[in-house]
């Protein structure tokens, strides 16, 4: 009854939650389970993402961006509110919906070529067809050479590389990205963003994916979604217009519209920052 | 030492499989310290009179050893043995590793579980040797159930510990890849576990093997513990000696050309992720 009540009043305030809307999440709370009784870690969150856009969230550590990618994953049931993937409630993971972790998710008893095949392995795609998919994917993400090594044997920029070809191999409608690339070296890490910008333009996936660099969250991002401070819920939507086919860091920085918007988008992450030390500064006060 | 050295040494290596194998086991230098034993033995054999009751030379032990070999006694008896030590191993994995599996998978039962199993762990195989006797008789079933008890413990220990050292994100990654859960256990846990299983079964087989040995000394119905006390009772010093060095031998050969090849195998693609 509160769920209809509330995916009710989350038609009226998203009028734009419409039949083009892949993901639609509406009145997303979410509460874990501590010793001291439930922690929030989220509130109401409502978001709409569009068939083949591609969309990144900022915010704070320990906002609750990674409980939203996991209750769109599927891994975590809300504890309130809805979310929808093409109209149709969530009810656990599934192979439409693909996610690339931060830490390392490839098996490590595999070898590179078998990694990627593995969702299509599991599909029972044939052999044949498995090989193509996987050596084009192989090619593109610039793992030719490496097929059969294991990953132990590669670097860490090497292996989420594999772990973001898995996914596409897989061929979900959807990918979910939780801070993929924040354990990279920063050199890789500019490398990778390139390469997922031109991945996504070649594929034309739905994406949501997770940062705390602004900088990434623009480059990336068609919209750009800031969330505040724990426990979160959307502050501001950003659109960063003109995400062409091949964008590359050197005319990222040198385009004065798009370091305006970073400005802008980093505005609004400060101010969340400065919320959560001036708060936690007044609950030191108040305690003093 | 010269490559074309190293490389006629290897092809002389090649020829010969005792030294090959002699080399497996870690080179001539682990033969020094056994050199060095058999050297102080003949020395104190040498140094006094000896009744053949109390010790007797390494010749003779030797003398007794072709003689066991030649009349088919110590094939017969180590085979038991051996037969033994490859059924129990067979059926603690079969066992060992879905108990493990279970118990790994959840949290709960891995918790109430832990306690319970150190506690088996302290009740040594040989401690139940005298419920076993009653229960199962002088039999093989007797010595059979205390070698898998045994050998069982650390088989479900480690898999236990393999199964829930495995980064939850590998299951996720394959639950968002489609995977059922069926294929959760056979892409994820087993092969994640494979190495944490190999440590179990090499402790197993290690202590399995001494409480086989044991085993047999009380059940008497052959094997190499059974070789060694029957011995005994006529007083044959040098077939007791011969006796306990193939046990030793065996055990060698067992751990290090069987087993831990195996755990190499799976340590060269396995271990080093795991940090």
């Amino acid at each position: 009854m509160r769920r209809t009540v509330q995916a009710l009043r989350n038609m009226t305030v998203h009028p734009t939650a419409s039949a083009n809307a892949k993901i639609a999440v509406a009145g997303f709370r979410h509460f874990f389970p501590t010793a001291d009784g439930p922690m929030q870690a989220t509130d109401r969150v409502d978001l709409t993402i569009r068939a083949g856009e591609f969309v990144t969230l900022v915010g704070p550590s320990g906002c609750g961006k990674t409980t939203l990618l996991k209750a769109l994953a599927g891994f975590i049931k809300p504890s309130e509110g809805t979310i929808l993937c093409d109209g149709a409630p969530v009810r656990g993971p599934g192979r439409e919906r693909g996610v690339v972790f931060q830490e390392l998710a490839i098996l490590p008893w595999r070898t590179v070529r078998r990694n990627i095949g593995h969702g299509l392995e599991i599909a029972r795609v044939s052999r044949s067809e498995r090989d193509r998919t996987v050596t084009r994917l192989i090619e593109l993400t610039g793992l030719a050479g490496f097929e059969d090594r294991y990953p132990h044997e590669l670097s860490g920029g090497m292996r989420q590389r594999v772990a973001v070809a898995r996914t596409w191999a897989a061929d979900p409608e959807i990918i979910l990205m939780d801070e993929p690339f924040a354990a990279v070296d920063a050199m890789t890490r500019l490398t990778l963003q390139e390469e997922l910008a031109r991945l996504c333009a070649a594929t034309k996936k739905t994406v949501f994916f997770i940062t705390h660099s602004v900088d990434e969250a623009v480059f990336l991002g068609d919209r750009v979604l800031v969330m505040t401070r724990h426990p979160g819920r959307i502050k501001a939507v950003i659109e960063v217009p003109g995400r062409a086919a091949g964008r590359d860091w050197e005319s990222f920085k040198a385009d004065a519209g798009m370091q305006a918007i970073t400005e802008q988008v980093l505005r609004l992450v400060r101010e969340e920052r400065g919320a959560a030390a001036a708060s936690a500064a007044a609950v030191g006060e108040a305690h003093a | 030492m010269s490559a074309a050295n190293a490389l006629s040494e290897r092809a002389g290596f090649r020829h010969q499989p005792a030294l090959a194998a002699v080399r497996r086991l870690g080179g001539l230098k682990i033969l020094l310290p056994f050199a060095a034993l058999i050297a102080a033995w003949w020395a104190i054999h040498a140094s006094a009179d000896f009744s053949p009751q109390v010790l007797v030379s390494p010749l003779a032990v030797w003398r007794a050893f072709v003689h066991l070999v030649a009349y088919g006694v110590m094939a017969e008896y180590a085979s038991t043995s051996l037969r033994m030590i490859g059924v129990a191993t067979v059926l603690s994995l079969m066992v060992g590793v879905p108990i493990g599996f279970a118990v790994g998978v959840n949290r709960y039962a891995a918790h109430a579980l832990e306690g319970f199993l150190r506690f088996l762990q302290g009740i040594s195989g040989i401690a139940w040797l005298p419920l076993a006797i009653i229960w199962f008789g002088f039999t093989h079933a007797t010595t059979l159930v205390i070698v898998i008890y045994t050998l069982i413990v650390p088989i479900i220990f480690n898999t236990m510990i393999g199964v829930r050292a495995i980064p939850p994100t590998y299951a996720l990654a394959l639950r968002s890849l489609g995977a059922s859960p069926l294929r959760l256990v056979t892409d994820v846990y087993l092969p994640g576990a494979l190495p944490s299983i190999v440590v179990g079964l090499r402790l197993g087989m290690g202590y399995g093997w001494r409480a086989l040995i044991a085993a047999e000394m009380l059940v008497r119905r052959g094997g190499l513990g059974d070789l060694i006390f029957g011995a005994r009772t006529f007083g044959q010093i040098d077939r007791i000696i011969a006796g306990m060095i193939v046990i030793g031998c065996l055990y060698v050969v067992i751990d290090r050309l069987i087993v831990q090849p195996i755990e190499n195998l799976t340590i060269a693609r396995w271990g080093v992720l795991r940090a």
